[in-house]
């Protein structure tokens, strides 16, 4: 293999894996979020609001893996 | 960076001014002109664009009360309300014909973003010296207290990842979205993007409140645990 090739696979594997994770997370936080909400319909702005600052956590780790993927194929 | 070289318009002395700047610039002369439009002639019953600014402010004040508390978001809502503004603007110009190639979306670079991030990360620290006083500041770097030597590393490494996850946050979804958008672009040229448009109709002003938040919330753990 050649390196740019090596580089092309590692930027996908960085961005691929580092879905994985946060994908299951946020999935499981939006969920437990809906289910209180329509358990609490008076509380779903709170818990919107609480849930986005879950999800943007999470979604940073991502964010880290794009980021990385974005240098690699700078470097290729 | 190749594209640093291409965003280069001209240069002041050893300064370089990109077409992000220029945009920027832009953006800034906009909202001025606006918001010196909305509040030229301040009136009991209120026209229009006066109608259009307070309802704006009144909204972002009752966002960040929620957070903050309201005495403390009057305090700090020049700050808060002008990433949010700035950001919002920002991303949404992603949306105009010719973003990316006749101008440059300034959140979309990663200089623009660290540097609201640095803003944020020197508001925060500042302002919480002083409410806590140096020695509380030193001691909320320690909590909990039992674990004072294995806690101050963990403190300081959190306080100094905060402002870098801001600024990557939003660079990252900005750029990705705009790449997206660019690669559906090139499947094909009618139709497609309009699918990558209409999230990001939603994302951006999703991200410019995650932004805004995140700041608000580092802001009430600097003010202590009082309030």
């Amino acid at each position: 293999m050649t390196a740019s090739a090596i580089i092309a696979l590692a930027a996908a594997i960085a961005i691929a894996l580092s879905t994985l994770g946060p994908g299951i997370g946020q999935g499981l936080a939006a969920a437990k979020a809906m289910e209180a909400i329509a358990r609490q319909p008076e509380a779903a702005g709170t818990i919107r609001t609480n849930m986005i600052v879950a999800l943007a956590m999470m979604e940073a780790l991502t964010i880290y893996g794009l980021v990385i993927a974005f240098m690699l194929i700078g470097k290729m | 960076m190749t594209l640093h070289e291409a965003n280069v318009l001209f240069s002041i002395g050893p300064l370089e001014v990109t077409k992000t700047v220029v945009s920027m610039w832009v953006l800034v002369l906009v909202l001025a002109l606006l918001s010196f439009l909305a509040t030229r002639k301040l009136k009991a019953v209120p026209g229009k664009l006066q109608n259009a600014a307070e309802m704006a402010v009144e909204s972002l004040q009752g966002f960040f009360g929620g957070i903050l508390g309201k005495e403390n978001a009057k305090r700090y809502f020049p700050l808060l309300g002008t990433f949010f503004v700035f950001i919002v603007v920002s991303n949404y110009s992603s949306l105009l014909p010719g973003a990316g190639s006749v101008f440059a979306v300034p959140t979309t670079s990663l200089s623009v973003t660290a540097a609201l991030a640095a803003i944020s990360f020197v508001v925060v620290q500042e302002e919480s010296i002083r409410h806590q006083g140096v020695g509380g500041y030193l001691k909320s770097l320690m909590q909990p207290m039992f674990l004072c030597v294995l806690m101050l590393p963990l403190n300081l490494i959190e306080q100094a990842v905060h402002p870098v996850s801001l600024a990557l946050r939003l660079y990252g979804n900005l750029y990705g979205e705009e790449l997206a958008a660019e690669q559906l672009g090139g499947l094909a040229a009618i139709g497609l993007p309009i699918v990558m448009h209409v999230l990001s109709l939603l994302f951006c002003l999703i991200q410019a409140m995650v932004f805004t938040l995140l700041v608000s919330i580092y802001l009430t753990e600097a003010l202590g645990e009082e309030d």
